[in-house]
């Protein structure tokens, strides 16, 4: 005896679904090109740099919502169950995390025009340099994981102990002992761009998260993605 | 409830030990699965049926708990409907049919031989595909079955109270004496599930009872498999998925083999679970890919 050998179905939803997969995986290399102009204007302060990312940031919020439509209209026309249903659904979250992300790097480039307060205290400066690459790692951990559909890379980004952390930590200290004339706006400066960066990596790991979910169908791997 | 209906002289229910032992801790399940236990009402081992030397189904072990609904889903062919038949018996009506392995029904083999398969069938009703009532009048339709078992209780009572847990009696409680042929496609389904229930089984077995029915009759009849289920187990055969996992607490997937010598088919149960986790993630990548419609 042997199994009946089935025949592929359903060949316009697959495909539907495939297209969504790299249209996310489009939108978040759209996501990564702005962190890397987040990172540039971290460094320089270029102001049509971050003219440049403001407007990309439009054409990710679009994006989102476009894509968030299209889920909605396959939810409704192809009533996805199992796996199909977990990939529409992990798609509705993870565009929305991108969304988010864009959003937070947006924030740390709308300080370009603090940039010389940043620049001026040399240690702050390096951790908030230092941090913004980790995040920004962190995030292309997250994008390859999708990209892939990699279960390790998801695993290895909903567990990890992240450096980031400590240097968040020594971010606090060193704003503690500011002092001087700008020493007010200096740490309001640095926090929001410490707190943005610090928040793009929380955000990536819950993408990493939610596709580890995704590929498992876990319970226990939906409860983790809620920390 | 007729609990304490005998099957036979022979094989008294309230005697068997089966019944008192049959409860969640001892309850031997091949499902595992996180759903309340439920009693066990039947237990399937090792069930194979043949129709003369073709195999119609392998090695089905399943078991169906009370007061839920079990749905059996696959593909044409697998031996949803040869399975759900063997319940009450009605492949006996087939001579060619032959049944290997065991049902047991409160832990009685329903295939013994001093089993009454007429009081199996009172005790596990069935609804058919397609609406069949009788030629006769909806009272009379209802009637029918009580009749000939010599109820004795105020047989008006008995079609009224069959008649309101199918959810028809407002509809047709002013032309009782009108042909059961005249009404809907929808009604006429309900009657027969009337003149399944007017009968007092434990069971109810429903052969794609919404298969003919469009959707509004469809929904009606999904309604009431929902009120009805506190009083009976019910198993459904439904090639609808949407409709397993909206009714069912339990789905059961079938599939079918073809024999590499005699290119014969022959159904198998693959997996039975909660319908929750066989619609969200099932063990068994045959019934994810069934499931999402990916390969069939």
């Amino acid at each position: 005896m042997s199994s009946r050998p089935l025949e592929p179905m359903r060949h316009g939803f697959r495909e539907e679904l495939d297209q969504l997969r790299l249209q996310v995986e489009l939108m978040g290399v759209r996501v990564d090109e702005n962190l890397e102009r987040m990172r540039d204007v971290l460094r320089t302060g270029d102001l049509d740099l971050a003219a440049l990312a403001t407007e990309a940031d439009n054409e990710i919020d679009a994006m989102n919502v476009s894509l968030t439509e299209r889920c909605y209209l396959l939810l409704s026309r192809e009533s996805p169950v199992a796996s199909d249903l977990r990939f529409i659904v992990s798609v509705l979250r993870i565009v929305s995390e991108f969304e988010r992300i864009g959003d937070l790097a947006l924030r740390v480039v709308k300080l370009a025009p603090h940039h010389h307060l940043l620049a001026r205290h040399e240690v702050l400066f390096d951790i908030l340099v230092t941090i913004s690459e980790e995040a920004v790692e962190i995030y292309r951990v997250a994008l390859r994981a999708w990209s892939a559909q990699d279960l390790h890379l998801a695993t290895e980004l909903a567990t990890q102990n992240r450096n980031l952390d400590l240097y968040y930590e020594r971010l606090v200290s060193e704003l503690q002992r500011l002092d001087g004339l700008d020493a007010v706006r200096i740490a309001m400066a640095a926090f929001a761009a410490g707190r943005s960066l610090e928040r793009i990596a929380d955000h990536s790991a819950i993408v990493g998260a939610r596709l580890r979910y995704l590929i498992t169908g876990e319970p226990a791997h939906l409860a983790a993605e809620v920390r | 409830m007729g609990q304490n209906i005998d099957l036979t002289p022979a094989v008294n229910l309230t005697e068997s030990p089966h019944v008192e032992e049959l409860t969640p801790d001892t309850d031997p399940a091949v499902v595992t699965s996180a759903a309340p236990a439920h009693q066990v009402v039947f237990e399937v081992e090792d069930l194979d049926v043949y129709y003369g030397t073709f195999q119609a189904v392998r090695d089905v072990n399943i078991n169906v708990h009370r007061n839920e609904i079990t749905a059996f889903i696959g593909p044409s062919g697998c031996g949803k409907t040869t399975v759900l038949r063997c319940f009450n018996r009605m492949n006996d009506l087939i001579e060619t049919a032959r049944v290997d392995g065991s049902i047991r029904y409160h832990g009685v083999d329903l295939y013994d031989r001093a089993v009454n398969a007429v009081e199996v069938r009172r005790r596990i009703g069935m609804v058919f595909q397609k609406p069949n009532p009788f030629p006769k009048s909806i009272y009379d339709n209802v009637a029918y079955g009580p009749k000939v078992a010599g109820r004795t209780e105020n047989m008006d009572d008995i079609v009224e109270k069959a008649l309101r847990g199918a959810a028809l009696w407002d509809e047709v409680k002013d032309r009782l004496k009108a042909s059961g042929l005249g009404l809907s496609g929808g009604q006429q389904q309900r009657l027969c599930i009337a003149r399944a229930i007017a009968n007092d089984p434990e069971v109810l077995l429903m052969d794609e009872p919404c298969s003919a029915l469009d959707p509004i009759a469809t929904a009606r009849i999904e309604d009431l498999m929902q009120e009805i289920k506190d009083e009976y187990t019910i198993i459904i055969v439904t090639h609808n998925m949407q409709q397993a996992a909206r009714v069912s607490d339990r789905t059961a997937f079938f599939t079918t083999e073809v024999s590499s010598e005699s290119d014969t088919r022959t159904g198998l149960l693959v997996e039975c679970d909660t319908t929750d986790k066989m619609f969200s993630n099932p063990s068994d990548e045959r019934t994810e890919n069934y499931v999402t419609g990916r390969f069939g």
